[in-house]
C-alpha cells in the first residue's frame, strides 16, 4: 500500500515504529500518532459505517467532533471500549480495533441496501413505522432493525480497569491549550494564582500544533509552544493536564474533567487507573476552546477520502500525513485555501480550489497560482463519485443564482470547509445565553451566568495574534478576580492567517434535490432534505426539527451539525437564524465512560457496605448475607447439605428449643439526654413515657406528622434524664434527623440533645427457654430471675466482664436478652456466649429466622408490612397510643376525615387454605378470582414464611377493611392459578398469651 | 453541586455536606387540636412551589448537624441568603439587588 | 490486610491509632465549663483547645468531642458526672462508634481528595471539622501541614479504607 507519510514532517516519531491491527489486518504506524492518523498514513481512508444507510464514512475531523471514524478497541480479557473515536486515541503498542456497524466486513457491508432504500428511511422513520403492528416490536424492530441501525457492540465482560476520581479547587481553571490557552495561563500564572489548563489532545498546543509557520515573539511556533510550555512547568502554581476533556460546567465553576491515563499507554503501569474523573471548582474559569470547523453541504459530501479542510491541516503537520496526493479543495473560508497550500508545499498536487464566494482575496489566489493550482470561485459542487473512495468532484457555475453546467474533476481526496463556528458547549451548559452576531453569521457567548472568561476563536476571534492577545487579557482578568495582581503579557506575532468566510445553507444543485444525499449530521445519517422534509411536516422548533430528524443526537453531540442544521431549518421556516435559535447543549461535552462517572465505585466499593463488628465470625462460620440498608447482615447460618429452608427451620427450632443467638447489632441507637428527655420523648413518639421507671423498657411508636407509621423499637430509660432508643436498622439516620429537626426548629427551648450509639456498641441477642441460664453465670451483678428481672427490664452492668447495658427484650415471643457491650468487645462476647451455649445446643440464627420468629408472633417489621401509608390503628397499633397525652408528633393527623373513613387497609393475617402453599411476598390480594381484568385488588401480602412451630405457611397482608373480613377466604392470584387464603384478624400466630415471653 | 454558606459554621461549603429539607418558616402550630381538617391539611401538605424566590430550610447533616434557612431563586438555582434557624424572613428586594 | 498495618504508598501512609475515650458533649452555654473538664471549649466550629493530651473539638454550636487517653478516662468520667450535677448537659461515650486514621505523607491532600469535596489545604493546622468522604460522613482533624487525623463509624471503617488504598495505589501508579 502506498505510504501517506511524510518523512521529517509532523510531531510524530518517525524513528519509533509502532505495530496495530484493525479487523485483524496488521499495520505500522509511528509513536505519536492516533490511530485515524496511522491509518491514513497508510492510505486508508475508509473507517466506518454510516449508522443508518450504512454507507461508507471516511475519517472526516482530526478531534473529538469525528462522527464517523468509530472503533471498537481492545486491550486484553474486559479491556474493551465501543465507539471509540480514532482521531483521539493514540497508537499503543498491539493496539487492537475493529471497525463497526458491518456484515461482513467494512469494504462489503450488507445493510448498505439501507443506502438505496432511503427514502424508506426518511426524518420521522422511527415515529412513523414503529407505530404499527404492535407485535412487530418483539419480534422485528428490536431484534433487527434495532440491530442493524447501530454503533458499536456493548462490552460483555467485566471491565477489568479501575477508575478515580479527585476533587480539586483553583483560582483559575483553563480550558483548551491552544494560543488562547495558554496566553490566559501565562498571564494568570506568571500573576501567582493557581491555575489549572486543560486540554483534551495528547499534546498541548491546540492550532499551534497545526500552524507551524507562524511566528512568535520572533520564533517560530513550535519553539514558542516548547518555550511557554517549559516556563509554565516551572510554576509550581500551574498545573498542565493533556489528555483531559472538560466534559460538563456546573453550578458555580464546577467543571468536571475526565482525564484518560492509560489508554494510550503501551503498558500501564501497576495500579494506575484508566480515567479520572476530576470534580474542579475554579474561583474563575476561562474558556479557550477555540472554533469548530462546519462541513459544506452537498450530495456525497460524506463519502471517504471527504474531509475537513482544517483537519487535513492537522494531519499534515501534526502527524506528518497527507490525506491524498491529489486533493479539491471545496470552500467557504479562506482557512482551506492555506490547508491547500500547506499540502502543495508537502508535495501533494491539489487538484483544484473551489470557492462558493464570487470572489476572494486576490492574495489567496495569487499564491495558489503561484504553486500551480487551478482556482474556481463562485462555483457550486453538487456531487462526488466513487465507491469505497472518492475520486471525483462535480463543480458547477453559478448562473443567476443557480447551478449551471457542471464538471467533474478528477481527485484522490477532498477538503471542504463550511466556515467556522465557536465552541460553545461548555458556556451553554451554564445556561449563559447566546447570541447570534450577524456579521459572522454565527451564535457568540453573550451573557453569563458563571464567573468566566471566554477567550479567543470561542468568541468568533480569528488568527493566532488575536487569540494570544485576548487569551492573555482573559487570564489576567480571571486571575485578578481570583485576588491576584495580573498584567496580560503581549505578544508579536508575524505570517499570522488571519482570514474570514460564509456561513451558507445547503450547496445550490442542478440536480433533483429531494435525490441528493447531502449530510448535516454524518453520526445520524441525516440529510438537507430531511430537515426541511421535517418542516413541511409541520416541526416549527428547532427542538422538534432536532428530535424528529435525530439532528444532532448522535454521540458527537452535534458539533459538526448543529449550525448547518440551524440554516437549513431557518431557510425552510422562512425566518432569521436567531429567529430559530439552537438547541440545547447538554453535558458531557463528549461521549465519557460509565467508569469515569463511577469512580473507585466498582466491585467491592461499589456502595458502602457496613459491617458489624460480629461480621467476621458470621464470614467465619458461613453465613449467608443479605443487605438490609447499608449493612450486610447475616441471613442464615446453613450447615453443609442445607437449604435455605432447611436451615431457617432449624435455626427457628433450635431457638424456640434451647437458644439461639443473633446478631443485633445494627439496631438504630440514640441517647436522649438531658433535664427535658422525657418531655421530648412524650412529643415524639406515641406512647407516654412520663411513668416509665428508670430500668424499665417499652415499645416506642413514632409517626410522621401525617399521622402514618415511621419507625418503631424498644426503649430503655437508663436515668430520670437519658434513654437509651433503638431504631429499626434502616431507619436510624432518618429518625435522628427527624428527631433533630422537632428538636432544633420547633423546640428549641428544649434542654435535650441526641447523640448516634448505634456504633458505639455491639448488640448480641439470647433468644430461647434457655437463654437465662446460659447468660447468668456470665452476670454475676444482676439476678436475672423473672420476678427481679422481668420482661422489659434495663440495667448498666457487666457480662463476661465487659461494660454493659443488658435489656430482657424479646423479638422472637420467647425469653430473651439483648446485650449491648462496647464495639470493640462484640465479637469477644459472641464468641464467649457461643463458647458456653454449646452445652445448650446454641444456634446461631440469622435474619430470616429473626424474621419468621417475629412473624409467628405478629410483631410487624416497619418497612416491610407498613409502607408509609399504614397508621397504627391500620396496624393494630393503637394499644400504643397515649390516650391521654395532648399532642405527639403525628396525632392530629389520625382524626383527619381519610385516617377514619371506612375502606383503610388494614394488617391482618392470612392463612392457605393449603397450609403447604407459601404465598409470595407482594402478592396482590382479590376478593374474586373470576372477575375480568383488571381486577379489583384488595390488597396486598406482606410478610409470609413457612413456620416450623405450626407446621403450616402464615402470611401478613394488608387488606382493605380487613378485621371485617375475619374468616373470609380471598384470593391471590399467581401465574399458575389463584391460591385461596383465610382472613383472621388477630396476626399473632403462637403463643397468644405470651406464656413463653414472661418465663 | 453548589456551594452553600453555612450560617453557623460560617464557611461556604460543598453541597454533599448538606441536606435539603423543604420549605421553610412552616411553624408547627401550638396546639394542633385546636385546628380545622382544612387547616392541618394545609400546614401537611401545602407549599407555595415557586418559580423564584424560594425560602427554604437545609441541614449542614454532613458538618456542624444545624438546620437553617435559605433564600434560593429556583430558575438559576442560586442562593441570595442563608441565615439561622428561627431568624425572620429577610427582604428579597435587598438581596436580589432591587432595592433602591 | 491488618488493620494496623499501615499501607505505605508514594507520598502518604495511613495507621490505625490505639482508641482513645472519646465523649460527646453538648451543652448550650459553654462558659466555664472548660475549667471543669480541664480541657477549654472553643466557641467557634472547627477549632479545637487542648490542655495535655486533652482536646475538644468544637463540632457545632452546642458540641463538642472531648478526646483523653484511656488513661485518663476514669477522671475525666468523674469531672462530667460532677459537672452534669451543677448543669443542663449531655455527655455520651462514643469511644468504641470510631476509629481514627492518622494519614500523613506530602500527597497527603491529594490522597484526601480522592473522597472529600472540602478544600483542604485552607484548614488550618491545629483545627478539624465535620465533613464527608466518599458519602461516609467523617471528623478531619489536621496536626501538621503534611498529616491528618481521620476519624469515622466503625461499620464505614471498611468502605473509606477501601477507597483510600485504591487512592494510594494510584498514587503510587505515578499517575
Amino acid at each position: 500500500m502506498t505510504s501517506y507519510r511524510l518523512p521529517n514532517r509532523g510531531r510524530v516519531d518517525h524513528a519509533r515504529p509502532v505495530k496495530f491491527t484493525v479487523d485483524g489486518k496488521s499495520y505500522q504506524g509511528l509513536a505519536g500518532d492516533t490511530l485515524a492518523s496511522a491509518l491514513l498514513a497508510n492510505g486508508v481512508h475508509l473507517m466506518g459505517r454510516s449508522f443508518k444507510y450504512h454507507r461508507p464514512r471516511g475519517v472526516v475531523s482530526a478531534g473529538s467532533d469525528e462522527p464517523n471514524a468509530l472503533f471498537g478497541t481492545r486491550r486484553g480479557p474486559g479491556r474493551f471500549e465501543p465507539n471509540t473515536r480514532a482521531t483521539l486515541q493514540e497508537l499503543r503498542a498491539g493496539l487492537e480495533a475493529t471497525s463497526q456497524n458491518r456484515w461482513p466486513s467494512l469494504a462489503f457491508d450488507m445493510g448498505a441496501i439501507n443506502d438505496n432504500l432511503g427514502s424508506l428511511f426518511s426524518a420521522g422513520f422511527y415515529y412513523k413505522t414503529f407505530m404499527w403492528p404492535r407485535a412487530f416490536w418483539d419480534r422485528v424492530y428490536e431484534p433487527v432493525i434495532r440491530n442493524a441501525a447501530g454503533l458499536g457492540v456493548s462490552p460483555t465482560e467485566h471491565d477489568a480497569d479501575t477508575y478515580a476520581s479527585r476533587f480539586a479547587h483553583t483560582d483559575v481553571l483553563i480550558v483548551g491549550s491552544g494560543p488562547a490557552g495558554l496566553a490566559a495561563a501565562l498571564a494568570a500564572g506568571r500573576a501567582g494564582a493557581s491555575v489549572m489548563l486543560v486540554d483534551e489532545n495528547a499534546e498541548p498546543g491546540g492550532t499551534l500544533l497545526s500552524e507551524p509557520s507562524v511566528v512568535i515573539d520572533g520564533k517560530p511556533a513550535w519553539d514558542w509552544l516548547a518555550q511557554a510550555l517549559a516556563e509554565l512547568a516551572g510554576l509550581p502554581n500551574v498545573t498542565v493536564m493533556t489528555r483531559t476533556t472538560a466534559i460538563g460546567y456546573y453550578h458555580q465553576n464546577l467543571v468536571g474533567l475526565c482525564q484518560r491515563l492509560t489508554d494510550h499507554l503501551d503498558t500501564p503501569p501497576e495500579g494506575a487507573p484508566r480515567e479520572r474523573m476530576w470534580k474542579v471548582r475554579a474561583k474563575e474559569v476561562v474558556l479557550a476552546q477555540g472554533a469548530l470547523e462546519k462541513p459544506l453541504v452537498f450530495d456525497g459530501n460524506d463519502r471517504p477520502g471527504v474531509i475537513l479542510a482544517g483537519a487535513a491541516q492537522t494531519y499534515l503537520h501534526r502527524y506528518g500525513v497527507k490525506v491524498g496526493d491529489r486533493p479539491a479543495i471545496v470552500t467557504a473560508h479562506d482557512s482551506a485555501w492555506y490547508a491547500a497550500f500547506d499540502l502543495a508545499e508537502a508535495g501533494a498536487k491539489p487538484a483544484v480550489i473551489v470557492d462558493v464566494r464570487a470572489s476572494v482575496d486576490p492574495a489567496l489566489t495569487d499564491r495558489a497560482r503561484a504553486l500551480g493550482i487551478e482556482t474556481l470561485t463562485g462555483r457550486t459542487v453538487t456531487g462526488t463519485s466513487g465507491r469505497l473512495r472518492v475520486k471525483s468532484l462535480r463543480v458547477n457555475r453559478m448562473e443567476n443564482g443557480k447551478a449551471g453546467a457542471p464538471r467533474d474533476v478528477a481527485c484522490d481526496a477532498v477538503l471542504m470547509c463550511g466556515g467556522w463556528t465557536p465552541c460553545l458547549h461548555l458556556f451553554s451548559h451554564t445556561q449563559g445565553k447566546l447570541a447570534w452576531n450577524e456579521a459572522a453569521q454565527c451564535y457568540l457567548p453573550g451573557t453569563k451566568t458563571e464567573a468566566v472568561q471566554i477567550a479567543g476563536a470561542g468568541r468568533g476571534l480569528w488568527g493566532i495574534a488575536a487569540a494570544l492577545e485576548d487569551g492573555a487579557k482573559a487570564g489576567a482578568l480571571a486571575a485578578k478576580d481570583a485576588g491576584s495582581e495580573a498584567e496580560a503579557p503581549a505578544f508579536t506575532v508575524s505570517a499570522d492567517r488571519i482570514g474570514s468566510g460564509v456561513t451558507l445553507r445547503e450547496l445550490p444543485t442542478d440536480r433533483d434535490p429531494g435525490k441528493a444525499k447531502a449530510f448535516i449530521d454524518f453520526q445520524n445519517d441525516v440529510t438537507a432534505k430531511d430537515i426541511r422534509l421535517a418542516v413541511r411536516e409541520g416541526m416549527r422548533s428547532i427542538e422538534h426539527v432536532k428530535r424528529y430528524t435525530t439532528n444532532g443526537m448522535a454521540t458527537d453531540q452535534g458539533k459538526m451539525s448543529n449550525v448547518n442544521g440551524l440554516m437549513i431549518a431557518a431557510d425552510a421556516l422562512g425566518k432569521a437564524p436567531p429567529q430559530v435559535g439552537l438547541t440545547t447543549f447538554r453535558p458531557p461535552y463528549s461521549p465519557t465512560t460509565f467508569g469515569a462517572f463511577a469512580g473507585y465505585h466498582k466491585d467491592a466499593t461499589f456502595e458502602v457496605t457496613r459491617k458489624t463488628p460480629i461480621d467476621p465470625w458470621a464470614e467465619a462460620n458461613g453465613a449467608v448475607f443479605e443487605p438490609v440498608a447499608l449493612w450486610r447482615r447475616a441471613w442464615y447460618f446453613p450447615k453443609p447439605g442445607e437449604d435455605m429452608h432447611a436451615a431457617v427451620s432449624r435455626e427457628c427450632r433450635g431457638a424456640r428449643a434451647s437458644v439461639g443467638i443473633f446478631d443485633a447489632s445494627t439496631l438504630g441507637k440514640i441517647e436522649v439526654v438531658g433535664p427535658d428527655a422525657v418531655t421530648f420523648m412524650e412529643r415524639m413518639y406515641t406512647n407516654p413515657w412520663a411513668k416509665l421507671g428508670v430500668g424499665r423498657c417499652r415499645y416506642g411508636l413514632l409517626l410522621g406528622e401525617d399521622g402514618f407509621i415511621r419507625d418503631d423499637g424498644v426503649i430503655g430509660r437508663l436515668a430520670e434524664d437519658r434513654f437509651h432508643v433503638t431504631t429499626t436498622t434502616g431507619g436510624a439516620a432518618r429518625v435522628l434527623n427527624m428527631m433533630e429537626d422537632y428538636l432544633q426548629t420547633e423546640w428549641p427551648d428544649l434542654q435535650v440533645w441526641l447523640t448516634s450509639t448505634t456504633e458505639q456498641w455491639a448488640t448480641i441477642a439470647l433468644q430461647g427457654p434457655n437463654a437465662r441460664l446460659l447468660l447468668a453465670p456470665f452476670v454475676p451483678d444482676v439476678d436475672l430471675s423473672a420476678e427481679a428481672f422481668p420482661h422489659m427490664a434495663v440495667i448498666e452492668t457487666t457480662v463476661a466482664g465487659f461494660p454493659a447495658r443488658l435489656f430482657r427484650v424479646s423479638f422472637t415471643g420467647e425469653l430473651g436478652f439483648e446485650i449491648n457491650v462496647p464495639a470493640r468487645h462484640g465479637r469477644a462476647l459472641w464468641e464467649t456466649l457461643f463458647e458456653a451455649g454449646k452445652a445448650y445446643d446454641i444456634t446461631p440464627y440469622g435474619t430470616e429466622a429473626m424474621h419468621v420468629m417475629r412473624a409467628e408472633k405478629g410483631y410487624i417489621i416497619v418497612g416491610q408490612d407498613t409502607d408509609g401509608t399504614l397508621t397504627p390503628d391500620d396496624a393494630n397499633l393503637n394499644w400504643a397510643i397515649g390516650k391521654a397525652k395532648p399532642d405527639f408528633v403525628g396525632k392530629r393527623s389520625l382524626t383527619r376525615p381519610d385516617m377514619v373513613a371506612k375502606g383503610r387497609k388494614q394488617l391482618v393475617g392470612l392463612l392457605t387454605d393449603d397450609p403447604k402453599v407459601v404465598l409470595e411476598e407482594g402478592a396482590q390480594i382479590v376478593a374474586d378470582p373470576s372477575q375480568p381484568r383488571p381486577m379489583t385488588m384488595l390488597g396486598h401480602v406482606t410478610s409470609s414464611y413457612w413456620s416450623d412451630a405450626l407446621g403450616r405457611s402464615i402470611a401478613m397482608a394488608v387488606v382493605v377493611d380487613g378485621r371485617d373480613r375475619d374468616g373470609e377466604t380471598l384470593h391471590v392470584p399467581m401465574p399458575d392459578g389463584s391460591i385461596p387464603a383465610k382472613v383472621v384478624k388477630g396476626t399473632v400466630f403462637l403463643d397468644p398469651e405470651n406464656s413463653r415471653l414472661s418465663a | 453541586m453548589l456551594l452553600i454558606h453555612c450560617p453557623y459554621c460560617d464557611e461556604t461549603l460543598p453541597e454533599l455536606e448538606f441536606a435539603y429539607a423543604g420549605e421553610a418558616h412552616i411553624a408547627r402550630p401550638a396546639d394542633p387540636s385546636k385546628l380545622s381538617d382544612e387547616e392541618w391539611r394545609d400546614f401537611l401538605f401545602i407549599r407555595t412551589n415557586p418559580k423564584g424566590v424560594h425560602f427554604e430550610r437545609w441541614r449542614h447533616i454532613n458538618g456542624c448537624g444545624r438546620f437553617f434557612n435559605a433564600v434560593r431563586e429556583t430558575v438559576g438555582d442560586k442562593f441570595l441568603s442563608t441565615y439561622e434557624a428561627g431568624e425572620p424572613r429577610p427582604d428579597v428586594a435587598t438581596l436580589t439587588g432591587e432595592a433602591k | 490486610m491488618n488493620a494496623m498495618t499501615p499501607t505505605i504508598a508514594a507520598g502518604a501512609t495511613v495507621t490505625e491509632l490505639a482508641p482513645t475515650t472519646r465523649i460527646v458533649l453538648r451543652l448550650a452555654d459553654p462558659g466555664g465549663v472548660g475549667i471543669a473538664l480541664g480541657v477549654p471549649l472553643s466557641e467557634r466550629i472547627g477549632s479545637r483547645a487542648t490542655n495535655g493530651a486533652r482536646s475538644a473539638l468544637c463540632l457545632g454550636p452546642d458540641e463538642w468531642l472531648i478526646e483523653a487517653p484511656e488513661t485518663e478516662a476514669a477522671t475525666l468520667g468523674a469531672m462530667i458526672a460532677d459537672l452534669a450535677a451543677r448543669t443542663a448537659i449531655s455527655a455520651v461515650e462514643v469511644s468504641d462508634r470510631e476509629i481514627t486514621w492518622r494519614i500523613e505523607g506530602p500527597a497527603v491532600l491529594e490522597l484526601l481528595a480522592a473522597g472529600c469535596p472540602r478544600n483542604l489545604a485552607g484548614m488550618p493546622v491545629g483545627e478539624g471539622a465535620r465533613t464527608i468522604f466518599d458519602s461516609v460522613q467523617i471528623v478531619l482533624t489536621r496536626e501538621a501541614e503534611d498529616r491528618f487525623h481521620l476519624t469515622v463509624w466503625r461499620s464505614f471503617a471498611p468502605h473509606v479504607r477501601a477507597i483510600l488504598d485504591l487512592a494510594l495505589r494510584e498514587l503510587a501508579s505515578g499517575l
